[in-house]
């Protein structure tokens, strides 16, 4: 009977709830039987030369946008958590993610296979991030310095990281695998072993991350320090220790997010992290700003949205606007996020 | 060399938050060990400022603060948790996301071998927690959350604990189960440094009182002898309790005091 309190409320938004969700429902079915008839000839062009079997535009894109969707979330998963502990919008998170591709560019350069690449990007990324806290952001939250002012430092930090990988990547696109991408068919979609490969690592690092804060100590008082700083502190949790750690891990997890970007993309460049930081802001808005799992589903939502809104749009340029116009949707219904929770007052 | 009875001693501190704006103003407090001690005072008398100085929340200046004759002035809270200290701020006093049960485990962060058993204790002391230990602490009232946060500074076992207004924002008689849960807490043997608005009701309950004013600790006395002290009564006390006149106000008063006459 624990939650009989809340039993009124939820009755109330039961009937929404349902006639929300038959409409969604409805609305899918509708667009995925209407879609291969409008688009079949785009898409019988793709199915001759893949072997007969119709290729589903809007399957397609959907699993292009699931892709999309787990590595955004494995990329800004730590931009979220930076926010949550410290209160900081880290600008300068899309050179962790730009230079996770660098490492493992140089690292490929220097003949290291691809997987033991990606290994030391990692552990280079998880370095930069134990770095920037020990130097730059611990010294100025000792200082009290408010997270607007660090925002701003994080923005010069960007501008000036982004012209150093420039000047270590050069201005070249680079590519991390020079083997030609195989495609499987299954069904009516297709995909590569890269893409596979980095879905499945996707899955595994973001359970990871989901395994850490919900079952482990360390994890659990990583929730506490982003609930209340000064409370944690007081209740004896060494708060910059887990700031730090959580540094570390923002930097890591954005490395790997940004070998898989490259090998997604199959390329890279130094301002691979740049151009997707506004959408890793987005998604982390759009799940719950700080909430642990607002990153992974603003993430998957803004990945799915921008891939299968260019089945119908004139131009796919147009598919990061459509992206923005839905999160400020959302946040004009529901301004706390999808997953964040309004706060029982009193 | 302090009373070896003196487990906290605080000695003419001088703190405030802001450089140049002292909010203590040479503070000073001996309590002995188990002793239940409630400080009370006008609003701006610097009371939380205080407690907070206590637990190295505030810069101290000047003065020192010492546990068990060992200096402890301007340390970390998490080192003073280690040492023994627990604290219970008044607001925001419980981690909204985390569970109940998450909510004692931080509580045993730096002890996390003894977390089961204090877990089982705080259950037992606080039996509503144990039966619904996988709430949100977001979703609970003001009362139960006070629970909570007692429950959880209780878990590392202080041998000192500090509560600042427990009792602020509670309905009557909340209030006086917080008073009496206090007291009960207290009678374990647990030091409790304790500040209060609601001054009678707090004094009723404590052994001594100490009354601060404009940041200095004005004058100590049992908590009987403040509550007779017509200076305290005219100050901190009011006269409402006393105004036989007003039935309505004066059985307000005087309602819960009775109540808990009775429980003590």
């Amino acid at each position: 009977m624990r939650n009989a309190d809340h039993a009124g409320p939820k009755a109330r938004h039961f009937p929404l709830r349902i006639a929300l969700l038959s409409t969604l429902t409805v609305a899918a079915i509708t667009v995925i039987s209407a879609v291969p008839a409008q688009a079949s000839q785009l898409a019988t062009e793709v199915a001759d030369t893949a072997g007969g079997t119709e290729t589903n535009l809007l399957l397609q894109n959907l699993l292009n946008g699931i892709t999309f969707g787990l590595l955004l979330a494995l990329a800004s998963v730590g931009l979220s958590l930076i926010y949550a502990t410290t209160g900081l919008s880290n600008f300068a998170h899309g050179e962790q993610v730009t230079f996770g591709a660098a490492a493992a560019f140089a690292a490929v350069t220097a003949g290291a296979p691809i997987l033991l690449a990606a290994v030391f990007a990692v552990l280079a990324g998880g370095a930069s991030g134990w770095l920037q806290d020990t130097v730059l952001w611990s010294q100025l939250r000792k200082r009290r310095i408010a997270p607007m002012q660090q925002m701003i430092v994080s923005i010069g930090l960007a501008l000036a990281a982004v012209n150093l990988l420039q000047i270590w990547m050069g201005a070249q696109r680079v590519r991390l695998s020079t083997s030609i991408e195989v495609r499987y068919e299954f069904g009516p979609v297709s995909i590569g072993p890269q893409t596979m490969i980095s879905m499945a690592v996707c899955i595994v690092a973001l359970g990871a991350v989901g395994f850490f804060l919900q079952r482990t100590r360390l994890g659990r008082a990583t929730r506490a320090v982003s609930d209340n700083p000064a409370l944690a502190s007081a209740t004896g949790i060494s708060v910059n220790r887990v700031i730090r750690i959580v540094w570390i891990m923002s930097g890591s997890l954005a490395a790997l997010g940004g070998v898989l970007l490259a090998l997604y993309e199959n390329t890279s460049d130094f301002s691979a992290g740049a151009r997707i930081l506004l959408l890793m802001f987005a998604a982390v808005t759009l799940g719950g700003l700080g909430h642990p799992f607002g990153a992974l589903v603003g993430s998957l939502v803004v990945g799915i949205v921008a891939e299968v809104s260019t089945v119908f749009l004139p131009t796919p340029d147009l598919k990061y606007a459509i992206v923005m116009g839905m999160l400020i949707l959302t946040l004009l219904v529901r301004p706390q996020g999808l997953l964040g929770r309004k706060e029982r007052v009193g | 060399m302090t009373d070896p009875q003196t487990i906290i001693s605080a000695d003419h501190l001088i703190a405030g938050y802001l450089p140049g704006v002292d909010i203590l103003n040479g503070c000073s407090m001996d309590v002995k060990e188990g002793e239940l001690i409630g400080v009370i005072g006008p609003n701006g008398a610097g009371k939380s400022t205080f407690l907070k100085a206590l637990f190295g929340l505030v810069p101290v200046r000047e003065g020192k603060v010492q546990l068990r004759g060992e200096d402890i002035t301007n340390l970390k809270a998490d080192k003073l948790v280690q040492r023994g200290i627990g604290f219970v701020p008044q607001t925001e006093n419980v981690f909204p996301t985390l569970s109940i049960e998450e909510n004692l485990e931080m509580g045993a962060y730096q002890a996390p071998k003894t977390y089961k058993a204090q877990r089982a204790k705080m259950y037992d002391l606080f039996p509503v927690l144990g039966k619904r230990r996988n709430q949100q602490a977001g979703s609970l009232s003001g009362g139960e959350r006070q629970m909570v946060a007692m429950a959880r500074a209780l878990m590392m076992d202080p041998s000192v604990l500090l509560l600042d207004e427990p009792s602020a924002g509670l309905s009557p008689d909340r209030q006086d189960e917080t008073f009496v849960r206090t007291r009960d807490i207290n009678r374990t043997g647990v030091t409790v440094i304790m500040v209060e608005q609601n001054a009678r009701r707090c004094l009723q309950i404590c052994d001594r009182g100490y009354v601060l004013d404009q940041g200095t600790s004005a004058y100590t006395a049992t908590g009987q002898e403040l509550l007779a002290d017509p200076k305290v009564i005219e100050l901190y006390l009011g006269t409402l309790g006393a105004d036989k006149d007003d039935e309505d106000d004066a059985g307000a008063v005087v309602a819960p005091d009775a109540t808990t006459e009775k429980s003590e």
